[in-house]
Formats: structure tokens, sequence, C-alpha cells
């Protein structure tokens, strides 16, 4: 009787950790498919002085729509987000430097505007793609 | 036997529930000590009219990039055109008479002097003048007059300014801008901290200049985006680089449009004008050959030549690359829609595909 209930212990606790192993897998998979189909999870950061005003995660805004997040300050800047890119829409800057720059798409990549001291970064895990850890140009 | 089945299960529940335990427990210590290893030391700065990122991973990271800051504003205050108390101010309102600059910056500008003879004067930290007529120095864009620049260009001549020792003198009506080297200078020395401080990892990007320091934490090469000039949603290529210096300089973000003509801000020392050579982004890369405890600069060298061979053109530019005089390769992005990449570097070099260009590598 004594052996025989070890014997069944052992086979209780396999099937647990089978169990809670196959769940996890299902789990992690769900989750790294839904991280892939959200635009590589990126997060557009609007910082201003080095003070983040907005952080924005892109895969929450539909495909095919737009916000518009509107920065004061020495100058004022209309940032327009999309599902997958963001830019500096408009700025009354003297130099347009930023609206040149134009649409940005990837993590590591950011619009910067000199006069107003203001960054837009896209930040997160950009997958299998061309995930750089900093752009020059 | 139902009963004593359910007192099983309970009972297995709980041996996995303890086993689950000691193994959570034991991964949330190790990701606690791995955090503090992997999260690294950050800060951002506005200096010398661009945004600065700065990152140090290690023990030494926090120090490494305070120290880091502390510099870069001391340098801004040094070598800055637009600070009334600058040593390149006193110079430039010397009036030609002789000024003791200190010996750091007059070394960059012998440096300087030095680099603008390697590519025959293509770049000139005298162009002063001619910078500040077309208002690139004060975000108040306007073409100057050709009578003007004609007027200007007489001053713009590297060889007439003499440095001996700390001290340096300007001919007469000269100004200089050290604004095409300051960066790559104060990349080299952030590079030099980040060793002093026993920083093994870490990055730095100076607004086109980008310092890499060994290799990322977990020992994979630096992923550098060389940005596209044409589409600012994508990249021509991505270059794979470990203890290294690599600079872009193009004119595709800083220019303005008059009467429907563009006029980007790096500007021909021979004619006063934006250059237009062929080419619309030049990207030079160079090893930092990081010893223990010491890098040899070059940053500097590759801000001086991402200008001057942007300004040269691809032919002169490759001539000059091929000449072996310095140790550098490049990515060149051409008006026509090549991308050609040194022998020397192509190996770091991935093609961005589908970006529409026709690669080569150039030997």
């Amino acid at each position: 009787m004594k052996s025989s209930v070890k014997l069944s212990f052992c086979r209780w606790d396999i099937l647990v950790i089978a169990v809670i192993a196959v769940s996890a897998a299902v789990i992690g998979w769900a989750l790294l498919t839904r991280a892939a189909a959200s635009g590589d999870g990126l997060t557009a950061v609007i910082t201003q002085n080095g003070t983040v005003l907005e952080s924005v995660d892109l895969s929450s805004i539909p495909e095919g729509e737009s916000q518009e997040y509107t920065v004061n300050g020495d100058y004022t800047a209309v940032v327009e987000l999309e599902n997958s890119r963001v830019c500096i829409e408009s700025s009354d800057c003297p130099n347009q430097d930023c609206v040149h720059t134009g649409w940005i798409s990837k993590a590591g990549q950011s619009v910067v505007c000199l006069p107003n001291r203001l960054v837009v970064e896209l930040t997160g895990t950009s997958g299998s793609d061309s995930g750089v850890d900093v752009v020059i140009g | 036997m139902k009963r004593m089945l359910s007192l099983l299960f309970a009972a297995a529940m709980a041996a996995s529930l303890t086993a689950c335990g000691a193994a959570g427990g034991s991964s949330s210590a190790s990701s606690a000590a791995s955090s503090s290893g992997a999260d690294p030391a950050t800060a951002e700065l506005f200096a010398m009219d661009t945004v600065m990122d700065l990152t140090a991973y290690g023990d030494n990271g926090q120090a490494a990039v305070d120290d880091s800051s502390a510099e870069i504003q001391r340098l801004e205050k040094l070598l800055s055109r637009t600070d009334a108390d600058s040593q390149i101010s006193a110079l430039n309102n010397a009036g030609g008479a002789a000024v003791d600059t200190g010996s750091e910056t007059a070394g960059l500008i012998g440096e300087s002097l030095a680099y603008s003879a390697a590519v025959d004067g293509a770049f000139d930290i005298t162009i002063a003048p001619v910078v500040s007529a077309w208002g690139f120095t004060t975000d108040s864009y306007q073409v100057p007059s050709q009578a003007e620049l004609d007027k200007l260009l007489t001053r713009v001549d590297y060889r007439r300014v003499q440095v001996s020792g700390s001290t340096v003198t300007l001919g007469a009506g000269q100004s200089v801008d050290l604004g095409g080297i300051a960066k790559g200078y104060t990349s080299d020395r952030v590079a030099e901290l980040f060793a002093q401080d026993g920083v093994s990892s870490g990055m730095i990007s100076l607004g086109g200049n980008v310092y890499v320091c060994g290799s990322k934490p977990d020992g994979s090469a630096w992923r550098v985006g060389v940005q596209d000039p044409n589409n600012s949603e994508s990249y021509v290529g991505v270059l794979a680089l470990t203890d290294a210096f690599a600079v872009t300089s193009g004119g595709y973000q800083r220019y303005f449009v008059q009467d429907g003509k563009t006029y980007h801000h790096i500007i021909d020392p021979s004619t006063g004008y934006p250059a237009e050579n062929g080419l619309i982004s030049v990207t030079v890369v160079a090893g930092a050959n990081a010893q223990e405890g010491t890098v040899s600069g070059s940053g500097t060298m590759c801000d001086a030549f991402s200008t001057s061979l942007f300004v040269m053109g691809e032919e002169k530019a490759l001539d000059f690359w091929r000449s072996g005089k310095y140790d550098f390769g490049l990515v060149l992005v051409t008006d026509d829609g090549r991308v050609l990449v040194t022998k020397n570097i192509s190996g770091q070099f991935t093609e961005e595909k589908d970006s529409g260009y026709s690669y080569e590598v150039v030997s």
C-alpha cells in the first residue's frame, strides 16, 4: 500500500508539471504572436528638455487612424502618431529640421526639434526586422 | 478511494507548489541580479547644436555617464562659436592678433588644419563667415548675394591660420568654426572617459556622431543603422560594429527651400555654395583601437572626413580612401541610387532588403 501511494504521487506530480508546462507554452506563444502582430510593440516617447511628456503604445492606435499630440514650449509642434509610425507634422520653429525628418517607424529612430528641445523617439523590441541599437544620419 | 485520490491530488499540488516556490525564489533573485547588470546608465543632453545620448553598462556606468556629461558641457563652453565667452569667440574677435587659447583648443585647431591639408581644403574651419552669411548658425536662412560670397570667400583659407604651442593667430578678417569637428573630438573624449571609468560596454550618439564601446552586454556587435536619405522610414543598411566610431554627413535634414530650390547646410569652401557633387550621404567608420584603459581616438578624424568627402564627391572621395593614408571605411549614397561600401568594412555591412538601391563593394 505504501509503495503504491508513492507511485501514484509521482504520476500526479508529472501530470501537474505537464499541465503547467503546456499552459505556459500556450500563454507564451499567444503573447509572442500578439506582440508580433502589433507593429513590433513600438512605443513613441515624447520628451521635452529631457522630461517625458507622453509615452504612446503605437499598437493601441487602430490601423488607418491617427492621433495628434500638441507640444507647447518656445514653439508649438504637432506630433502625429499612427499605428506603426510617427512624425512631427508641423512646427513653428525657425529651421523646420524636425518636419523635414519625416516619418519614422523603427525602434532606435528619433525626430529632434532642437529649438524646442523636443525629441520624439521610438523604442521597443522590433522583432526579427532590422532591429538596430542606434541610427546615424 | 475517491477521497484517497483527491488527497493524493492535494498532496501532489502542494509538492508542486513547494517546488514552484523554490524555483520562483531563485529565479527572481537572479533576474534582480541580472537586471542591475542589464539596465544601463543613460543621459540625454542638448549641446553643440544637437541632441546627445549616452549609454553605459556595468557597475561604473553611472560614473562614466556623469563624467562624460560634465566633459561635454566643458567642451561646449570651450569650442562654441556662438558662446561669447568661449575661447573660439575670443580668437574670432581678436582681429588677427595672437591668442593663447590653451593647448587643448590650439591642438584641435592644429589637427583641423592637418585634415584640411589632407583633403586639399574640402574641409576648412575658416568657412565660418560664409556659413554665417547663409544663416545656418542663427536659424535665419537666406541665400547670400554672389558679391557677398565672393568677398567672404577671400577670407577662407586654412593655410593662413598659424598655431604655435597654445597660441593661435588668424589671418585678416578670418574667423573659425569648429562645428565640423567638435562633436567628433567630444566623442573621442567620451571614449577616453569610458575607458578610464572601466566601462566595457556602452554607446554614445552625438547628432550623427556615434561611438560604440566594446560590444553589447550579450557579447554581440552593436547594430548601427545608416539612415536612408530618401526614405525616413528606412535604412540603406546596418553596420555591425564593436569599438568603433561612425559619423554620417548629409544635407537631407538641415536645409531650406527658397524660390523652389533646396539649399542644404554643408558648404563647399571652394564655391561658398552648398556642395552638390553627387553624394547625398557619407558615412565614415573607424576602429577605436581600444587598448586596456586607453582609446586612441579617431572620432575627430571621422567627423572631419565625413564632411570633407561629402564635399569632394564620389570619385575624389574614393581616391582619397584608396590612398590609404588614413585607416577608415566608407558607406557612400549617391544621388543616382547607388550605395558604395568600401571593401574593408563590407563584411560588417548588411544591405537593407527592398531599399531600391543598387549596392557595390568598392576596392
